[in-house]
């Protein structure tokens, strides 16, 4: 599929595919994570979330990166900020560039013990955060999907200049660990095609293997395994009206 | 800076996210109805071809043929056609067979149902009525792993890699090979064996049973539930390389899937 820039006339839609490619998607990460590193942010644990308190050039490269959203200015310039579990551990274990308070004595968690709150919080953190970590990783913008029924809505840049191409869902490799009790029957595959499509968007799943691994420390996520796969649906009308088109331009 | 907060508040519920909605494939919202009196029906006029059911084979022997559509239809054995009982139901339907019995009693229309009905012979309701529904849209279709003709079987031994005997040794073992094959999936239909039902080809008027050539894709009809990650890879290792195509047949209706194997870009 390529990539459906934003704009009301082309003009504009090559406007914003310029400015992605002048700043790139890794460059502006890289930007946040050295001044997140230089100011020593902290967040704080908040149930099914983190929260953080940020302000000036931090706010900004939040935005620009895509992680998160603003909750409130609490203060001049100063914007209570909240992150999903998997955008704050990817900030915290990948990036290295965010530590998280939850001690009485104000002292960082450490990853084990994030990931051990991250997993109590939610049965299936490992498999959702190694999907985004994958997709992270490989500079795809990755953003909560539930207003599409899915798990996560990927983008080729800032969803202000580009439209979201897939709609992604974590499953498992095999039937048996039922994660996420997604696509387990044909009217779940229906359903999510059809809502996915009258929006513009193809259904990726991610099939993971955790290769047996116990996820008792996020060390175990360097041998799960992942599988991308799209499902669609096909239309034998279409596609033979194309083979016979093609067969008359001979 | 402000400003920007109520965008984003404002945008809260769409994210800065597209509500670009259109209806893809609107035609599909119509069903591809086949009850008999609005398929169109082809004219056979005086062309109605003439073949006998054999009950142990599980197929129809053509005796007198009639028309075109014989280039893409029935494998050929020993210069006789056959035809397996979804081609057979389906030209029945289409009152282009005449099938007659061992006392050369014509079988009704009728008795053919219940013949697919059983399950019997290596074919079921539903997969007679998505081979029905790509058929009838021009698509050539066969039985996974089943020869359209000896020839293809022939020309598909390079005659380099061979000498004498062994060629005749080889040609041998993949004809026997092609039979067992035929008698296994001819017979009662195991459910359980997890493999693509039919090899399929986009419409080509230029088709050759004596030689084929690769399936544009092969396809397994659902039996239940939408398949798994591993099943989907037995499928697929069975395909050798050929894409493969997932279809559910519900109340008539014949919807396809791919579960293409991905890889999203590293972006920069």
């Amino acid at each position: 599929m390529a990539p459906r820039w934003k704009g009301k006339d082309a003009k504009s839609k090559k406007d914003a595919e310029a400015e992605a490619l002048k700043e790139p998607m890794s460059k502006i990460i890289s930007q946040l994570q050295s001044s997140f590193v230089q100011s020593n942010t902290c967040g704080f644990l908040s149930d099914n979330c983190v929260h953080l308190a940020v302000q000036g050039e931090q706010l900004d490269l939040l935005d620009k990166a895509c992680f998160g959203r603003p909750v409130r200015i609490v203060e001049k310039d100063m914007y209570w900020f909240q992150l999903t579990l998997e955008e704050a551990f990817y900030l915290c274990y990948f990036l290295k560039c965010l530590e998280i308070n939850g001690r009485a004595d104000d002292s960082p968690l450490s990853n084990e013990e994030l990931w051990r709150y991250f997993k109590s919080k939610k049965e299936a953190f490992p498999c959702f955060y190694k999907v985004y970590s994958h997709l992270r990783i490989k500079n795809w913008v990755v953003r909560s999907g539930a207003q599409y029924g899915v798990d996560f809505i990927v983008y080729r840049h800032h969803p202000a200049l580009v439209h979201s191409e897939y709609g992604v869902l974590v499953l498992s490799h095999d039937n048996d660990a039922d994660l996420n009790g997604r696509l387990s029957v044909w009217s779940d595959v229906h359903c999510s095609t059809r809502l996915l499509g009258s929006v513009a968007k193809t259904l990726l799943v991610l099939y993971i293997n955790k290769n047996g691994q116990n996820d008792e420390s996020p060390l175990c996520l360097a041998n799960y395994t992942i599988e991308e796969r799209t499902i669609s649906r096909w239309s034998p009308e279409q596609c033979r009206e194309r083979s016979v088109l093609t067969f008359l331009d001979l | 800076m402000e400003e920007k907060v109520c965008e984003c508040s404002s945008n809260e519920n769409s994210d800065y996210d597209d509500d670009e909605f259109y209806l893809q494939n609107a035609s599909d919202e119509e069903d591809f109805q086949f009850s008999p009196g609005s398929l169109p029906k082809l004219q056979f006029r005086n062309t109605k071809s003439k073949g006998r059911w054999n009950e142990e084979m599980g197929m129809a022997e053509l005796l007198e043929k009639n028309g075109k559509m014989w280039v893409t239809t029935g494998i050929v054995r020993k210069g006789k056609i056959y035809t397996s009982v979804e081609e057979t139901l389906y030209l029945m339907e289409l009152e282009a067979f005449d099938l007659l019995d061992n006392d050369d009693i014509s079988i009704s229309l009728s008795k053919m149902y219940e013949k697919v009905a059983g399950g019997k012979f290596g074919c079921c309701w539903e997969l007679f009525e998505a081979y029905r529904h790509l058929k009838s849209l021009g698509y050539i279709i066969a039985r996974h792993d089943v020869a359209w003709s000896l020839k293809s079987v022939r020309s598909s031994i390079k005659s380099s890699d061979l000498e004498g005997t062994e060629e005749n040794k080889q040609l041998v073992d993949m004809v026997s090979k092609v039979e067992v094959s035929i008698d296994k999936l001819f017979g009662d239909l195991k459910i359980n064996d997890l493999k693509p039902d039919f090899d399929v080809y986009l419409p080509n008027n230029r088709f050759r049973k004596s030689s084929p050539g690769d399936p544009n894709f092969l396809l397994y009809l659902s039996r239940g539930h939408p398949p798994s990650k591993a099943e989907i890879e037995v499928l697929e290792r069975q395909c050798g390389g050929i894409p493969l195509k997932i279809c559910l047949v519900t109340e008539g209706r014949v919807i396809f899937f791919s579960f293409d194997k991905v890889e999203l870009p590293v972006l920069t």
